[in-house]
């Protein structure tokens, strides 16, 4: 028994990737996260390796950001990303802006 | 954090939420998508609040900088007793300020309406600001 059909690939290159999502429909969150923590985690580590101090919020509104736009790129086709994963993005992405204007010192915004 | 610093990151925050709300609205009209950000009617009802709530920021900045500049405290304090050494700061001023966003604005993201309560409430944003800092500057009490 094999674990997985392999795509048809005679009709169209994309086609391979939207078989893909529809088999593994986790797959297009998992890609998400994945990408909110290289920039939140890569940006921050390296900031606080090159400075001694990291700001965590601006790195995890900058990765809540990226994921935003990928989302909506991801939402033109059908079956790619739902609405629900969609609206989880956009409500992390408010949250992080939250967390981002209310950290900010006395001396900067 | 001080009181300015508190009030224009809430105002902030909610300007941020106005931007990507209708960023993603419009995209997904732009390019016909499948699914648009407008399908969810929670989202929705926080949008058009947002808007509400702060276009509602703007009237009362105009109000209370206004009692700012007619304030006047007791001249024992060994400060100014008016604020009419800033009279020279009228409103005017900042509408100098409103027709060079406006240009920036439109030539950037054109003439459409989708973001203009965003100069409004940063118009207001400034004027409340201009506000505070005259005040806290006549009490001695910077922020």
């Amino acid at each position: 028994m094999s674990l997985y059909d392999l795509p048809n690939s005679t009709v169209s290159p994309d086609t391979i990737l939207l078989e893909v999502f529809a088999v593994a429909p986790w797959l297009s969150p998992l890609l998400l996260f994945f990408v909110f923590f290289v920039v939140f985690l890569g940006g921050s580590v390296r900031q606080k390796a090159r400075t001694g101090t990291a700001d965590y919020s601006l790195w995890a509104l900058l990765g809540s950001i990226s994921i935003f736009l990928i989302a909506l790129f991801m939402t033109i086709r059908s079956g790619i990303l739902s609405l629900d994963n969609l609206i989880i993005v956009l409500s992390i992405t408010i949250l992080s802006s939250v967390w981002f204007f209310l950290d900010r010192k006395a001396s900067e915004l | 954090m001080g009181q300015i610093k508190f009030i224009i990151s809430l105002i902030m925050i909610s300007l941020f939420t106005i931007a990507m709300i209708t960023f993603g609205i419009n995209m997904a009209n732009d390019n016909d998508s499948f699914y648009s950000i407008d399908d969810d009617p929670e989202l929705n009802a926080l949008y058009s609040g947002v808007k509400t709530n702060t276009s509602a920021f703007i009237t009362a900045s105009d109000s209370s900088y206004s009692s700012i500049l007619n304030s006047t405290i007791s001249p024992d304090s060994g400060t100014a007793q008016s604020t009419a050494p800033f009279a020279l700061t009228p409103l005017s001023v900042l509408g100098v300020m409103k027709g060079i966003l406006l240009v920036a604005y439109t030539k950037i993201f054109g003439s459409g309406n989708g973001f203009s309560i965003f100069l409004t409430t940063f118009i207001g944003v400034l004027i409340f600001m201009m506000g505070l800092y005259l005040y806290k500057t006549l009490r001695g009490q910077p922020d």
